[in-house]
């Protein structure tokens, strides 16, 4: 920097020290409410936190703009099973002092076929559905239930910081589907503590739901055909979150969350079941309803890590899941978003997820032989693996404002557990039965990739 | 899962947080090198409504559940 003429170093260093005061007064100061008052002004933003989730740092967002819409939508499909179209719009009211007011609404449309439970056999299946149809599996592929639903969902939130270190949240949402009601309420309160640093959030949820089964609440164990009743199963259920971030260096973000949830209730499948075996310990034709127990708890650690590089960008997370069911999990996930320029990115995805059976997972009940208290043998709470790939590239178009995201994502999911021949074929995953013959895959890999298209405007 | 590892991930969580809020009170961090840091994509969830679809994916396809919040709408998840 060349002095001005009749200028020293000294003064000039002087007025340096000055700027940089001045600027950290107005950024320390909350720069985005005191901003929000003067119109069109472009300010440094803050870095305050994000009531929107439990440890992110606020967005950069400009606070001349009053609205925020936000949109995405979905279109997911299973090979040869269900599809889903699932448009989501959330619409968030800024508040000049920083309080936020938003409404998201979503729904799902859902058509196609879910595995019922029972393990595909050489020959074909028949089975009878609690309203009369008769259901037909083919030989050697997993059996399936056809099934439509409409999904609609509120979410409303409301945010408002109080000093600058303060934030409490709350929010409650509804949906309803053609079996399943979920009424829900969530508080947060975020402390913001070493010169903001650091964050502490707690919260806490409740969640009244009803479950009503199309046909009726059928006997668990049963063969289908005796009802319990046909009124709506309450399931309740409770969550506490406690969380930590930290601002570790100007690039670097972490945090790691703690919850725990309670599920207390009708948690068994209405719709599915298990099949039954005989005395080889291949399956039968016959199927019998599944049992799950009547309460769940869940826990949870979740560490998160958002780390800016010279230009792009490194998030990574580890989860890891146990209940009092017998089911653990480990997920681990990696997105690194790429800067092509300054209105477009590209960003790769990898997941991996691996879970171990519940404690009351089997293939199949053995004709005749004492029925245990609960049994299932839904895939989702066998041993499991996921794998996710996918990316997203996002863009400002040029012919409006606003930014566009397109995300591709491809999963393979697939479980443990096969069935050999009678003639000294392997048997895998505790409880396998033997196929009557050949050899097959009870949870055989399954293939699932999705579309989002994501778009959203300050106004 | 035995209490023996729950307690040790409960410490492992204690240890994490401890070091997070205090360990790294060393590393300064100041007003004016929060740059980056306020940019909306140097948070953990920057597309909300993206995270929220994918929890609902993995909710309908998986036994776990979590880390992201609290409550949220349930489904039945066929």
């Amino acid at each position: 920097m060349t002095p001005p003429p009749g200028g020293t170093p000294r003064r000039v260093s002087a007025l340096r020290a000055r700027l940089g005061a001045a600027a950290c007064l107005l950024v320390a100061a909350g720069a985005r409410s005191a901003a929000a008052q003067i119109p069109d002004s472009t300010t440094t933003p803050d870095t305050s936190w994000n009531p929107d989730s439990t440890r992110a740092p606020v967005a950069a967002s400009s606070p001349s703009y009053r609205w925020q819409f936000d949109g995405a939508g979905l279109l997911y499909s299973e090979k040869g099973r269900a599809k889903v179209i699932e448009p989501q719009a959330r619409i968030t009211r800024l508040f000049p002092d920083g309080q936020t007011l938003s409404a998201t609404l979503g729904l799902d449309v859902i058509t196609g076929a879910s595995p019922t439970g029972a393990i595909p056999t050489t020959t074909v299946q028949t089975t009878t559905t609690p309203s009369g149809n008769v259901q037909t599996a083919t030989a050697n592929e997993v059996p399936t239930h056809p099934f439509n639903d409409l999904r609609e969902g509120l979410d409303l939130e409301w945010t408002k910081p109080f000093g600058g270190w303060l934030t409490p949240s709350l929010g409650t949402h509804f949906s309803r589907e053609k079996d399943y009601r979920s009424v829900g309420g969530t508080a947060k309160l975020s402390v913001a503590m070493m010169r903001k640093l650091t964050t502490v959030t707690v919260g806490a949820g409740y969640n009244e739901d009803r479950v009503d089964p199309v046909g009726g609440t059928r006997a668990p164990l049963a063969d289908g055909s005796v009802l319990l009743g046909t009124g709506a199963n309450p399931k309740r259920v409770r969550s506490a979150l406690a969380g930590v971030s930290r601002v570790l260096t100007r690039r670097w973000l972490f945090g790691v969350t703690g919850s725990r949830s309670t599920e207390h209730g009708y948690l068994t499948d209405p719709y599915k079941v298990i099949s039954v075996l005989d005395t080889t310990g291949a399956p039968t034709s016959d199927v019998v309803t599944e049992s799950r127990p009547t309460s769940r708890t869940r826990y949870d650690v979740l560490a998160s890590s958002v780390y800016h590089l010279t230009q792009n960008i490194l998030y990574a997370s580890y989860r890891y899941y146990w209940d009092d069911w017998g089911v653990t999990s480990h997920t681990a996930d990696a997105r690194y978003r790429v800067e092509l320029s300054n209105q477009s990115f590209f960003q790769p995805h990898i997941r991996y997820y691996f879970q171990t059976r519940a404690n009351f997972f089997q293939f199949g009940l053995p004709q005749g032989a004492p029925l245990p208290e609960f049994a299932t043998s839904d895939a989702r709470l066998g041993d499991l693996r996921t794998i996710t790939l996918g990316a997203t590239y996002g863009f400002h178009p040029h012919a409006g404002p606003g930014e566009v995201t397109l995300r591709a994502e491809y999963l393979r999911q697939w479980g443990k557990g096969s069935g050999g021949d009678q003639d000294g074929g392997e048997f895998e995953g505790e409880g396998a039965p033997a196929a009557s013959s050949g050899r097959i895959d009870f949870i055989p890999p399954e293939s699932i990739g999705s579309i989002v298209v994501g778009y959203s405007i300050p106004f | 899962m035995s209490g023996r590892v729950r307690r040790l991930l409960a410490r492992t969580f204690l240890a994490a947080a401890a070091a997070a809020s205090a360990g790294c009170a060393a590393m300064k961090v100041e007003p004016w090198d929060r740059d980056l840091l306020a940019e909306k994509k140097m948070s953990f969830t920057p597309a909300p409504l993206e995270s929220a679809i994918d929890d609902h994916v993995y909710f309908s396809k998986e036994g776990s559940t979590g880390g992201q919040g609290v409550g949220g709408g349930g489904c039945g998840c066929n």
